[in-house]
C-alpha cells in the first residue's frame, strides 16, 4: 500500500466519520430536544417547571438515566435489529447512525435540560405574567435565552459522537475508528493508526473551536 | 380598573404567606403595599396579578371575578396587565426594541404597528433612538425604563410594580417614580406599588396598605397614615425615613449628638406652642438637636429631634404623655441611625 492509497483510505474514512457524526447529531437532536424540553417543563416549579408533572418527569428522567448508563457497545448490538428494520441492513455507515443517534439522544436531552434550567426564573415569570402560552415561553423565551449554553452543549454532543463513532467502527460501521482497527491494529500499520488518531484529534479540535466561537459571538450580542 | 380583594388566603405548607387580606384598590390611582421582606408582599402580588390562585378568597377587577377564570381567559386577561420587577427581568437575547415588542408579538400585533409603537414607547420612557441597544449595555435605570415600556406596550389597565426601584440608587429611583406617576396620569392606569421603602410610598402613592405577617395591619390615605400611624410596624417604617432622603425631607441637624426623642407635628398641631407650654408646666427643658419638614403626599409634617432635660426623672413619662395628648407623635430615637 503506497502513500497515495493511505491518503485515499484516510480520506474515505474521514468522510464516513463526518457523515456518521453529522446525521447522528441531527437525529439525536430531533429525539433529544423534545425530551430535554419535556424534562424541563415537567420538572417541579422551583426548578423552572412551567407545567409540573412529577410522575411523567420521573419516568422520563429514569429512562434517560438508564439509556445513558448503558455501555455503548452493548447498546449498539441491541439496536442492530432496529437498524435492519429501518434501513434493511445492520452494517455500514448508514446503519451505524441508528444506534449512534439513540445512544446520544438521552445525553442531548440532559444537555438541553440543564441549559434551559439555567434561564433566569424571573424572566420566565415575566413572560408568564405577560400572558405567554407555554409554547411561547419555551420557544420565544427559554430557548433563545439559553442559546449560548445550548450551543456549548451541542458542541459537546458532537465531540462525544466523534468518540462513539470511532467505537462504532469496530463493529463494521466504517469511518476512522474502523480504519484504525482494521489497518492499524489488525495489520500492524502503525502509520495508519497514527494518521487516523491525528485526524480524529483535529476533528475534535476544529469542532470545539467553532462551537466556542459561535457561543462567544452570541454572548457578545447580549 | 378597581381591584377588590376579599379575604384572600394562601399558604405554603405551614407558612401562611397571605392570611385573610381584604382590600379595595381604587381605580386610576397609585396604591402602595408596603411590608418588610417576608411580610407576604410577593405572594399577595402574585395572587392579585393572577399568577397564582388563592387557597381561599376572591379577586375582582371592577365587578368581574378573575381569580377563578379558566386557563385560557386567565392568559388573555394577563395580556392587559403590565408588570415590572426589581430585577427588570428583560430578555437578554433580545435588544431594546425586541424586548418591548414581545408582548405585542404574542398578542398578534402587525409588524408595522409594533415598530411604530416601540418608537412611541421608547420616546415615552426617554430612551429615544435606543432601539438596537443590547440590554447588557444599559444602566439599571435604563433597564427599568425598557421594562416599563414593555409593560405598557399592550395598553394595560393595571400596572404592578414589584419592588421596582429596590435595585436602583436614590436619584434613579426618584426619576423612575416620576416616570411612573407621569404615565399613571397619562394612561389613567391603576398602579399597585409593592415595596419595602417608605419613601416610595411617600413620593408616589395616594393610598397605602401596610402588610405584616400576611395581614393588612393598617391602610388608608398616605397623608393620614404618615401623620397618625397606628400600628408599630407602620411606625417602624416611618422612623426609618427621617433624614434619609435629602431631596424631600428638609431635616437639619445642628448638634453633633443625636437627640433621644423624635417628635412629629402633623398639620393640626403646628399652630399651637406645644413645647413651650409643656416646658413651663412640667419644668423641663427641651434641647433641640435637629428639625425640619417632611412633605407627605402634599402635606407637610414638622419633625424635630430633641433631648428632654428633666431635673425630676418621674416627670419624663408625664411629659411624653402630654405631648401625645396634644397630638404630637413621639418616638424614642435611639434606633434612628442618621
Amino acid at each position: 500500500m503506497g502513500t497515495n492509497t493511505l491518503w485515499i483510505l484516510v480520506g474515505q474514512a474521514t468522510w464516513q466519520t463526518v457523515v456518521m457524526v453529522f446525521f447522528s447529531t441531527l437525529f439525536s437532536l430531533v429525539l433529544g430536544l423534545p425530551l430535554g424540553i419535556l424534562l424541563t417543563v415537567t420538572s417541579p416549579e422551583n426548578q423552572g417547571g412551567i407545567m409540573p408533572r412529577p410522575v411523567l418527569n420521573n419516568i422520563i428522567g429514569r429512562i434517560v438515566n438508564v439509556l445513558r448508563s448503558f455501555p455503548f457497545i452493548i447498546l449498539m448490538i441491541l439496536l442492530f435489529p432496529l437498524a435492519r428494520l429501518i434501513l434493511g441492513t445492520s452494517i455500514g455507515t448508514a446503519a451505524t447512525i441508528v444506534p449512534l443517534s439513540i445512544a446520544a439522544a438521552p445525553f442531548v436531552a440532559r444537555v438541553i435540560e440543564s441549559a434551559l434550567k439555567e434561564v433566569d426564573p424571573g424572566v420566565v415569570q415575566a413572560a408568564r405574567a405577560m400572558g405567554s402560552t407555554n409554547a411561547q415561553i419555551v420557544f420565544k423565551v427559554m430557548i433563545p435565552e439559553a442559546m449560548p449554553s445550548l450551543v456549548s452543549g451541542i458542541t459537546l454532543t458532537i465531540i462525544n459522537l466523534i468518540g462513539y463513532s470511532a467505537m462504532a467502527g469496530a463493529i463494521g460501521g466504517g469511518g476512522l475508528g474502523d480504519l484504525a482497527i482494521r489497518y492499524g491494529y489488525q495489520r500492524f500499520r502503525g502509520d495508519v493508526m497514527f494518521v487516523s488518531v491525528v485526524v480524529i484529534l483535529v476533528l475534535v479540535e476544529v469542532i470545539q473551536m467553532i462551537g466556542n466561537k459561535i457561543a462567544a459571538k452570541m454572548m457578545e450580542k447580549r | 380598573m378597581r381591584i377588590t380583594l376579599k379575604s384572600l388566603k394562601r399558604s405554603y405548607g405551614k407558612l401562611r404567606a397571605v392570611n385573610d387580606v381584604s382590600l379595595t384598590i381604587p381605580s386610576n390611582t397609585i396604591f402602595g403595599i408596603i411590608g418588610k421582606s417576608g411580610a407576604g408582599k410577593s405572594t399577595l402580588v402574585r395572587l392579585v396579578s393572577l399568577l397564582e390562585k388563592p387557597d381561599e378568597g376572591e379577586v375582582y377587577y371592577d365587578e368581574k371575578r378573575v381569580d377563578n377564570l379558566p386557563k385560557e381567559d386567565l392568559m388573555m386577561r394577563r395580556r392587559h396587565i403590565g408588570m415590572i420587577f426589581q430585577n427588570f427581568n428583560l430578555f437578554s437575547s433580545r435588544n431594546c426594541a425586541q424586548n418591548i415588542a414581545y408582548p405585542m408579538e404574542i398578542n398578534g400585533y402587525k409588524q408595522e404597528e409594533i415598530k411604530s409603537r416601540v418608537h412611541e414607547l421608547l420616546k415615552l420612557v426617554d430612551l429615544e433612538g435606543r432601539e438596537e441597544a443590547h440590554i447588557s449595555t444599559l444602566s439599571g435605570g435604563q433597564k427599568q425604563r425598557v421594562a416599563i415600556a414593555r409593560a405598557l406596550s399592550c395598553r394595560p389597565d393595571i400596572l404592578f410594580c414589584d419592588e421596582a426601584t429596590s435595585a436602583l440608587d436614590p436619584q434613579t429611583t426618584s426619576a423612575i417614580l416620576d416616570l411612573i406617576k407621569d404615565i399613571q396620569k397619562r394612561m389613567s392606569l391603576t398602579v399597585v406599588m409593592i415595596t419595602h421603602q417608605m419613601e416610595v410610598v411617600r413620593d408616589t402613592c395616594k393610598e397605602v396598605a401596610v402588610l405584616n405577617d400576611g395581614e393588612v395591619v393598617e391602610q388608608g390615605r398616605v397623608s393620614d397614615i404618615f401623620s397618625h400611624p397606628q400600628n408599630q410596624v407602620t411606625k417602624d417604617f416611618l422612623s426609618r425615613l427621617v433624614g434619609h432622603d435629602e431631596r424631600k425631607t428638609r431635616l437639619y441637624q445642628w448638634s453633633h449628638k443625636e437627640g433621644s426623642y423624635l417628635l412629629r407635628f402633623p398639620g393640626n398641631v403646628t399652630d399651637r406652642p406645644v413645647i413651650s407650654q409643656i416646658s413651663r408646666k412640667y419644668g423641663v427643658d427641651f434641647n433641640l438637636r435637629a428639625g425640619g419638614v417632611q412633605v407627605v403626599d402634599g402635606e407637610e409634617i414638622g419633625t424635630m429631634i430633641v433631648d428632654i432635660l428633666s431635673p425630676d426623672v418621674t416627670a419624663l413619662p408625664l411629659v411624653l404623655d402630654e405631648l401625645r395628648n396634644q397630638g404630637v407623635i413621639v418616638e424614642e430615637a435611639e434606633h434612628h441611625g442618621n
